[in-house]
């Protein structure tokens, strides 16, 4: 194994130990489990002719027919919804703690006493972050639609493009964390200014409205920048819904802005840690 | 244990004017730390970095390890740039008031750094209980951080320091918290790796410690070496010191032969000898040429004094 490779290893391992170590692995997980045996056991679905005779959610029964596909698609759906709301949230909030705690004195100087860049110890941190979510993102995901898969027969490939883009939202709404958590060292900072960001997403996604009431010139200059600019979390969710349960796509927009915005902000962080003096 | 790197430079550090300037953020106040340092400190040797508190000695370390930037001049590692990660591959290193995460358990500390300096899983397995058991800790390994006291903190972050196999070891206040004990245990190690040749760098204010054990010391003051140089040459003082009035040259020649250091003033001359039995001897050719000794006396410059000296200059 080359030493980039040893040490990259070594920083993503060291991640997973402090999130197993402050119970953030463990705290997800339990709710990725718990979410996964509500549908093992409490939501029972009894088909008939290839349609949802009844569905008893905690023993109480709905008799009314539906169509299997659209009852999987709509649980998919509240799914992925859940994922890029509640999760998401509770992701950025589990996660900002684990970069300002590199940077405590007395532990970051041990880290640069290594031969290994800054950029490679910053971006390891960053790396084993992201799969510390992806782990939960990817067992929660699975988990759903193997017991959907297995109680309906329908096996959905379009839900698990939930799984990719979770973890991209994720990972976009984590170098925001990463350059506050460089900048100040707050891991309060970071989750709020982060959630600040999940919170605008919805209100500046809703562009073409807006444009229409604001009534100068400037201030629609400066909505479409904002929109434009800052990651989109909303409209990927939405991509997502709509992906899974009218399988449709509306174009790329939303990835690549959101892609350039994270880039931009992990550059930022990776810039501003290399100058620091510890 | 075999040191795994090559060196390039007959100096284990090479410091050029290096300069750091912290200036506050809003009045723009200036603070030199450090104050234009050139040092060499050669191969091989137990080199000792002295100073009262705020001297500048952390940024001085700091800046060789690339923690901190320096504001001017420049700093080499072995021949090879500090700025440069591969500089550091050489370096143990164990930081004054370190935080370990109290998660890791002795192994998977002495496990995790070991990796990030490039050591292949199958050695750190084959280490971690080789050093664990150097530094007298090998019931510990299993055992969380948290549960460690200080001075077994200190112990188990100097295996650290060491699993790499290093060419060179910078350790700041390395027997802060150890016990009298342990704190000999620890010289005894470092005496091993000085056998080995490998180079060591100490910054600390136990002048006791520095004194017993370090071939060379620089005293920083104010961000500036203000006194540097071997051990036996700055506490060459010890000894006697003897002074003889209107001494001819032909007596002066002869006791210089066997002093370490003369002076002369208003027609006294001051000899220093290094031992008994010297200014004995010394005594008796005065006494043979009918010369008059003004004083006799044993004089002690213990490092604490030169220290002292040196700080209040």
């Amino acid at each position: 194994m080359t030493y980039s490779l040893i040490t990259t290893v070594a920083l993503i391992r060291d991640t997973f130990r402090e999130a197993f170590a402050r119970k953030i692995f463990w705290g997800l997980f339990g709710l990725s489990t718990l979410m996964i045996l509500f549908f093992l056991f409490l939501l029972k679905i009894d088909l008939v002719e290839g349609a949802v005779a009844t569905v008893s959610l905690f023993g109480a029964a709905s008799s009314r027919t539906r169509d299997v596909d659209s009852l999987v698609r709509g649980v998919y759906g509240g799914i992925a919804t859940f994922l890029y709301t509640w999760g998401m949230f509770l992701a950025v909030f589990a996660s900002a703690g684990l970069i300002p705690s590199v940077l405590e004195p007395g532990r970051i100087e041990l880290l640069l006493s290594k031969p290994v860049s800054r950029t490679h110890i910053l971006l390891g941190r960053y790396l084993g972050n992201v799969l510390v979510i992806s782990c939960n993102v990817i067992f929660l995901v699975l988990g759903v639609w193997t017991i959907l898969g297995v109680k309906t027969g329908i096996w959905s490939k379009t839900f698990l493009v939930s799984i990719a883009t979770s973890i991209f939202i994720f990972a976009v709404l984590l170098s925001v964390v990463v350059l506050i958590g460089v900048l100040f060292e707050s891991a309060a900072l970071a989750t709020m200014v982060t959630v600040g960001l999940m919170i605008m997403s919805p209100i500046l996604a809703q562009t073409s409205t807006m444009l229409r009431l604001l009534s100068s010139e400037w201030s629609r200059q400066i909505w479409r920048t904002l929109y434009y600019a800052l990651p989109k979390v909303y409209d990927l969710g939405k991509m997502t819904l709509d992906a899974i349960q009218s399988q449709t796509f509306s174009g790329y927009m939303p990835i690549w802005t959101s892609a350039l915005f994270g880039a931009v902000m992990l550059s930022a962080a990776l810039a501003i840690f290399a100058r620091r003096d510890f | 244990m075999r040191i795994l790197f090559l060196v390039q430079s007959e100096y284990a550090i090479e410091t050029f004017d290096l300069t750091k300037i912290y200036r506050s953020r809003w009045t723009r106040r200036e603070v030199r730390a450090v104050d234009g340092i050139s040092l060499k400190v050669p191969r091989g040797t137990i080199f000792g970095l002295l100073g009262p508190n705020g001297a500048g000695k952390t940024t001085f370390v700091k800046s060789l390890l690339s923690a901190v930037h320096p504001t001017k001049g420049s700093a080499m590692i072995f021949g090879r740039d500090a700025k440069e990660p591969e500089a550091r591959r050489p370096i143990g290193y164990l930081p004054e008031n370190h935080r370990f995460p109290t998660y890791f358990t002795g192994n998977g500390m002495l496990d995790f750094y070991a990796a990030l300096s490039g050591v292949e899983s199958a050695r750190r397995k084959k280490l971690i209980p080789e050093l664990l058991a150097l530094v007298g800790l090998e019931q510990w390994g299993s055992m969380r951080l948290g549960k460690y006291s200080k001075g077994m903190l200190q112990r188990v972050g100097l295996a650290q320091a060491l699993i790499h196999s290093p060419s060179m070891l910078i350790l700041d206040e390395p027997t802060d918290g150890v016990d009298p004990v342990g704190r000999r245990q620890i010289r005894e190690i470092l005496t091993r790796f000085e056998e080995k040749g490998v180079t060591i760098f100490i910054n600390s204010h136990l002048l006791v410690e520095v004194e017993m054990f370090c071939r060379e010391v620089a005293i920083l003051h104010k961000g500036k070496v203000a006194l540097s140089g071997t051990m036996h040459d700055l506490t060459a003082g010890k000894g006697y010191r003897l002074s003889v009035a209107q001494a001819p040259e032909n007596l002066v020649n002869e006791l210089r032969t066997k002093a370490t250091s003369l002076a002369a003033k208003d027609g006294l001359v001051d000899f220093q000898f290094a031992t008994r039995e010297l200014v004995n001897e010394a005594l008796d050719l005065v006494r043979a040429q009918h010369c008059e000794v003004e004083a006799l006396a044993p004089t002690t410059s213990t490092l604490e004094e030169v220290f002292v000296r040196t700080v209040e200059k």
